[in-house]
């Protein structure tokens, strides 16, 4: 018996996010965005009392679904929220060690999880495109105890050497370059998440490390898209591909306009555990 | 101390006695009106040259009206704090008011683009965390505070951050230099006419941002009686002695949303993105802020009553801002 599957390679990494995930932990969240909505997935299918914090202060709403439009400049985002504060008062909380993941996107990821979200280009001063900055990126990526980053599979966006290092991970990747640096031990990038491949790092050399494969994706295929070899994990976890019903709700009461979980379409067809890939459109340009 | 290592860029230096003796010397201690209108508020409290500092959350409850009319009466040269905003810098820089930017987090398109490429506006490295903080720094009327991010990164080199060794614990610990901006512009849900300011919601940095400044410029969607605002002196984020202006503006953070009292224009905020990025700015801003001579203006002009009905009521979320 099989079936096929259409989903974009957003949609892939959304759920895949989503689904690590828990209940019991307490998340940061860039304010929109696939990091916000992995958040609102997880929130809305299985981990329902899982609660997340917003740079603008908002601590733990309750987003009702169908989301409104234009979500992050709506007063439904912060929609019976257990406290309204304000920026200077959650990063305190993440400072005190209460945020246990960060979640976040990024234009360009090295081999130690450091990450780009300010320019892409040959200098600071020409930048091929500058992109609005770090935001609540440092903080969050600095003060919680671990981040989760999420990113297209991509040569360019995997690089030898970030174009500008916005926001931390493992830095120069030596033993306790990011306490020399200032910040909080025990913390740091855990898992970057992409289309068809999940991230850890290796606790010894803290270099990304392959940990997961979508079923209808080699590992050749992966590292084809990066700079960089990555380690490889002795054995590799599947990853599945989005259930109809994590798309239904994507779709229909996470991201109703699509403005977020919009991207290349990839068909696959089912067979059990394994998925075969049927067609997939190729990036589009500026993706 | 040890200095471990250090940011090079360019910041607006702390001088925490300064700032007392202005203070001192310039704020008004007694119970006066200070309401006026926006015209008069931009024209005396914003100079060429000043550093600004806005308090808005990219599209809430940002003090729009006002940024209009430093557009409106052609300031120049200032430096502002671009943490969380979105349109804001954009136009600014569009209208060439702006030449410095503390760079949080900003849309950034083609309109900044190319004023850094052609030299006609600097950008300076910072977090949106960061400029808040250092805006915390400066409302505690101290030169600087540790904090437990920035190092180790490019933002931190391109900074005007510090690397030391803690004489506490040993451990490395980032500073950052307080930001006392020359004047900040904070939009409230209700004040008084003194300028005892009330804000709803979640926020970035308003009270922060208020107490950090020089000037404080106030718009406000509604004048309040003061006796209405002793009645719940909690709920004052701001007091009056801080308060250089009030200005009252209904719908001042439109094209942005004011939560609990009307919806973000999306319309708008398409036409200005769309305007950018077919270098049509000019004509955006002719339309919005040079042909009209107000805020009040361009709402009844530009706007349109039967629009900010619309606005009115779809913002259908009263809960825990007016009830």
């Amino acid at each position: 018996m099989t079936e096929t599957r259409t989903f974009t390679d957003m949609e892939q990494i959304i759920c895949t996010s989503s689904r690590l995930m828990n209940g019991d932990k307490l998340y940061f969240t860039a304010i929109g965005g696939p990091p916000l909505v992995a958040v609102l997935l997880a929130k809305r299918l299985h981990a329902p009392a899982l609660a997340y914090i917003v740079e603008d202060g908002t601590i733990a709403p309750q987003v009702s679904l169908p989301a409104p439009p234009f979500l992050i400049a709506a007063s439904g985002a912060s929609y019976r929220a257990a406290s309204w504060t304000d920026m200077n008062t959650v990063s305190f909380h993440a400072g005190l060690g209460y945020i246990d993941y960060g979640v976040l996107a990024a234009v360009q990821v090295d081999q130690y999880g450091n990450f780009n979200s300010t320019f892409v280009g040959p200098a600071y001063e020409r930048p091929a495109r500058r992109f609005g900055g770090p935001g609540g990126a440092n903080e969050i990526a600095s003060l919680c105890w671990r981040t989760i980053l999420m990113t297209r599979q991509q040569g360019r966006k995997f690089v030898k050497k970030l174009d500008f290092m916005s926001s931390p991970g493992y830095l120069d990747g030596s033993p306790s370059a990011r306490e020399r640096a200032g910040l909080p031990p025990d913390t740091g990038p855990w898992r970057v998440v992409t289309e068809t491949a999940v991230f850890d790092f290796d606790e010894g050399t803290r270099k990304i490390r392959l940990q997961a494969l979508a079923p209808w994706a080699t590992v050749d295929d992966v590292v084809a898209e990066m700079e960089f070899e990555p380690l490889v994990a002795p054995t590799l976890e599947n990853i599945d591909v989005p259930s109809e019903e994590e798309l239904a709700v994507l779709r229909a009461e996470v991201d109703p306009t699509g403005r977020t979980i919009r991207g290349r379409w990839i068909t696959v067809e089912l067979e059990g555990d394994s998925a075969r890939l049927v067609e997939q459109e190729a990036p589009a340009e500026g993706a | 101390m040890t200095i471990v290592a250090e940011g090079t860029g360019v910041f607006l230096a702390p001088d925490p006695d300064a700032h007392r003796r202005y203070i001192r010397d310039h704020k008004e201690k007694g119970l006066v009106s200070k309401v006026m209108s926006e015209h008069e508020a931009i024209e005396r409290f914003v100079d060429d040259g000043d550093y600004v500092a806005y308090d808005c959350n990219l599209w809430v409850r940002g003090p729009a009206s006002l940024m209009r009319e430093i557009i409106r009466q052609k300031k120049r040269e200032l430096w502002i704090a671009a943490k969380f905003t979105a349109h804001d810098a954009t136009m600014l820089v569009a209208a060439g008011c702006v030449n410095r930017i503390d760079v949080g987090w900003m849309e950034v398109g083609r309109v900044i683009t190319e004023a850094q490429a052609a030299g006609d506006v600097q950008l300076f490295e910072w977090s949106n965390g960061a400029l808040a903080y250092r805006l915390l720094a400066g409302s505690l009327g101290v030169p600087f505070l540790p904090l437990r991010y920035l190092g180790g990164t490019d933002v931190f080199k391109f900074s005007g951050a510090k690397l030391i060794e803690d004489p506490y614990t040993g451990q490395s610990i980032c500073l950052v230099p307080a930001l006392t901006p020359d004047v900040a512009l904070v939009h409230v849900n209700q004040c008084d006419e003194f300028g005892n300011a009330r804000i709803f919601g979640a926020v970035i940095s308003p009270v922060e941002t208020a107490m950090a400044s020089k000037k404080l410029i106030l718009s406000t969607e509604e004048i309040v009686d003061s006796d209405e605002i002793r009645r719940h002196p909690q709920q004052t984020r701001i007091p009056y002695y801080a308060v250089d202006a009030v200005v009252h503006a209904p719908f001042g953070g439109y094209p942005g949303t004011v939560p609990g009292l009307y919806k973000a224009d999306v319309e708008h905020l398409m036409e200005s993105g769309v305007a950018q990025m077919q270098g049509k700015m000019d004509e955006y801003l002719e339309k919005w802020v040079f042909s009209v001579s107000s805020h009040q203006e361009m709402l009844e002009q530009r706007v349109g009553q039967e629009k900010l009905d619309t606005l009115k009521a779809e913002e259908t979320i009263k809960e825990g801002y007016y009830e």
